[in-house]
């Protein structure tokens, strides 16, 4: 059976099936406890650095990021922010995790800079206070970041 | 107008948005779809067993942490389907717009 449509309604389907797609875009991302488990990772190891011996900062230090390691390959790719659905790998791309990654080390540079910044001011925790900063911005910042239009439109 | 690959089985404007969430996407949650269509489940049952009886989707009903789940995907048929209708859809606006007068 042959149907005919007229160029409007072509136009029309293809606009809603844009939308659905770029609907879908929008779901990529990280899940909310991912955010909250580095913002909190973070803060331990800024406590342990200022209260605890050095060795115990160093092994906090390398548990995290044993911790990390080993978490971010399986929700960096942003295609299950939640458990509603899994993006198709082609669309999420390869972005996504590499800002991640990209940024939690940029905020490793950040807390240690805070952290020195803070010691030579006088702060007496400068590491706790240092990582709190830091952890603020990851909870503030990491969603808003992925949910970003330039990483939306790359990822479209 | 119309062309090769039009598919009205995917046209009909619920089952596009249907196909093109899921065109997008590995599995989706049955309640991801209703909400985003804002249809009821049994709006959206029918559709997706019209959608199932073509071959287009794959249903699979899931028992997670008590909850039971339904996950929706497009099959490869269903996918090679969408491609096609959308390819059509271009043509056809493409055509249009080539037949316009100056």
């Amino acid at each position: 059976m042959e149907h005919t449509i007229t160029h409007e309604e072509a136009e029309a389907a293809l606009v809603t099936v844009d939308r659905r797609r770029r609907r879908v875009v929008e779901e990529i991302g990280l899940p909310g406890w991912y955010w909250w488990g580095l913002a909190l990772g973070w803060i331990a190891v800024g406590v342990v650095s200022d209260v605890g011996p050095a060795w115990a900062a160093a092994a906090a230090t390398l548990i995290f990021g044993a911790v990390h390691a080993n978490v971010v390959p399986r929700v960096a790719s942003g295609r299950h922010r939640t458990q509603q659905l899994s993006v198709k790998a082609e669309l999420a791309g390869r972005r996504t995790a590499v800002v991640v990654v990209l940024a939690v080390a940029a905020l490793g540079l950040v807390t240690v800079g805070a952290g020195f910044a803070l010691y030579a001011d006088g702060a007496r925790d400068p590491s706790i206070i240092a990582s709190i900063l830091v952890a603020t911005v990851i909870l503030l910042g990491g969603p808003r970041l992925l949910a970003s239009p330039w990483l939306r439109e790359r990822s479209g | 107008m119309s062309a090769e690959g039009f598919d009205e089985l995917i046209h009909q404007s619920t089952r596009l948005s249907i196909v093109a969430l899921l065109a997008a996407a590995d599995w989706m949650d049955f309640a991801f779809i209703r909400d985003e269509l804002g249809l009821s489940e049994s709006a959206l049952s029918k559709q997706l067993s019209t959608l199932e009886a073509a071959g287009y989707v794959a249903i699979e009903r899931l028992l997670s942490n008590h909850r039971r789940r339904v996950h929706v995907k497009l099959t490869q048929q269903g996918q090679e389907a969408f491609q096609a209708h959308v390819r059509a859809l271009r043509e056809i606006v493409a055509t249009a717009g080539d037949a316009t007068p100056a």
